[in-house]
């Protein structure tokens, strides 16, 4: 995977790579569900792992327009009040 | 790309789950039904181990008759929600017998059990409220979250240190904030840590919702269920429930410890925006309640048909979801293939079960779900546990 560039992308690359082990490079406009075959429970678990990693909450909604990693991250970034 | 293009991945994931055999697991075709425990699919006669007829209520005479007699006395519909020409007596006595069974002030009929998740939960945290659910819940819930106007939070799955960090983190807005569990979880059939949730939601304010779909009717004094048997409801803010399982009907309740419960009938969409349940469903259903409220007999056959089918399994060397055993015993495997097989042979010996598979699982779990219901013989369970020790000879379990 790239470097990630700040706290959050790499917590949001590190739970992506916990949801998805064999995973290899992903570039931030890589579509989690249609190109990484993330599934809707892969992904909440990954919401899961990040919100205990930086220790907020994510709500449902705030993530309902994340399709790809770049939109995760800035999704994150907001409720994490980091935008 | 026309609208219906989306849809071409569920056409390719139906096939996949097409048995090799004629019959699909999705949708199986239930040409006819001979009793509580048996029908015909595909020509042939099958016991069903893939229902949720708990109780069997669904053929027992009382039920029966009171649908009968409803429908000759007051029709087959009310056309009209419960806000206009559909409140009908039997509609408002069903709702002060759930209100008595619990010894609570206030009780809601809603149209169906989806309907009762939609309905309370979405009425009762609004704009600049929370729902903190856990991240398991019943599509009803999601759904439910989606209606309403507060802010939805997942918590991890029966995780109650998950649940308080969120409370935590709400700081005074815990005190707007429903918490939402159910009492036991309907694919892995595993319980949710109750007595430790409720602590968790009363230390920090908020309210509990619990749904006990498949567990009214099975647990506890009478069957109210699991609050009741954890001794919780003097301390549980409302409990949702379905007429479409123990009860062998269709439709939904939501009881509440709060009198003022009784007034979201006045802002609940759900509930008024459709029609009340026929005259025949509420007469099945309060009949079906009493029987329910009767005796422990139903329950005492249901606990022993629980009881010799998961020692079975568990001997057999069959993963389960939980070490809990209930009403429902889920079958885990990793392998899809192998989920299938199970299910295809389970069916070729005669037995209907239910085939779960991602997303509607879990983990990524394939799993063959078993129900049980008080309405299986002995002889039924033996053909059931014969026909597994016939399948594990041949199709070895996952470790």
């Amino acid at each position: 995977m790239p470097e990630a560039t700040d706290k959050v992308e790499r917590v949001v690359r590190e739970a992506l790579k916990i949801a998805c082990p064999d995973i290899g490079i992903v570039d931030g406009n890589t579509h989690l569900a249609s190109e990484l075959g993330l599934d809707s429970a892969q992904v909440m678990d990954m919401i899961m792992e990040i919100e205990d990693r930086l220790d907020i909450s994510i709500p449902v909604a705030a993530i309902a327009e994340a399709h790809t990693l770049n939109d995760l991250c800035n999704s994150v970034r907001r409720v994490a009040g980091e935008a | 790309m026309s609208l219906l293009d989306k849809f071409a991945p569920l056409a390719e994931l139906r096939g996949a789950l097409a048995a090799s055999g004629s019959v699909p697991s999705v949708a199986t075709p239930m040409d006819e039904i001979h009793s509580a425990t048996e029908g015909t699919i595909d020509g042939r006669r099958v016991l069903f181990a893939g229902t949720n007829n708990y109780l069997g209520l669904t053929f027992d005479p009382e039920c029966q008759r009171a649908a009968i007699e409803a429908v000759e006395k007051l029709g087959t519909g009310t056309t009209g929600s419960r806000m206009a020409s559909g409140n009908y007596a039997g509609h408002r006595a069903l709702e002060r017998e759930f209100a008595a069974a619990f010894n609570w002030p206030a009780a809601i009929v809603f149209s169906t059990g989806y309907q009762a998740n939609l309905g309370a939960i979405s009425a009762l945290a609004g704009q600049d409220e929370y729902l903190l659910i856990d991240a398991d819940s019943h599509a009803s819930i999601h759904d439910a979250c989606r209606l309403s106007l507060a802010t939805t939070i997942r918590f991890r799955h029966n995780d109650p240190e998950n649940l308080a960090r969120r409370l935590e983190r709400l700081g005074e807005n815990a005190r707007r904030t429903l918490v939402v569990v159910e009492s036991l979880y309907s694919v892995l059939g595993d319980r949710a840590p109750l007595k430790e949730f409720v602590e968790v939601t009363q230390r920090h304010g908020a309210m509990i919702i619990v749904d006990e779909a498949h567990s009214f009717g099975m647990y506890g004094p009478k069957g109210l269920g699991i609050c009741a048997e954890m001794g919780l409801l003097d301390r549980v803010d409302f409990v949702v429930g379905t007429f479409s399982k123990s009860l062998g009907g269709v439709g939904g309740f939501c009881v509440s410890r709060h009198r003022e419960f009784d007034l979201l009938r006045l802002g609940s969409r759900p509930y008024i925006f459709t029609a009340s349940p026929p005259p025949p469903v509420i007469a099945a259903a309060r009949a079906a309640l009493q029987r329910l409220l009767k005796g422990d007999d139903l329950r005492t056959q249901l606990w022993r048909n629980i009881e010799r089918f998961n020692s079975a399994v568990t001997r057999l060397g069959y993963r389960t979801g939980t070490q809990d055993p209930g009403p429902v015993t889920a079958l885990v495997f990793s392998e899809r293939s192998e989920a299938i097989a199970h299910w295809q042979g389970l069916l070729d010996a005669g037995i209907y079960t239910n085939l779960m598979v991602p997303p509607a699982t879990p983990a990524g779990l394939y799993i063959v779900r078993i129900s049980l219901s008080a309405a299986h013989t002995d002889a039924q369970i033996t053909r059931m546990i014969e026909a597994f020790e016939g399948l594990s000879s041949r199709l070895r379990p996952a470790a």
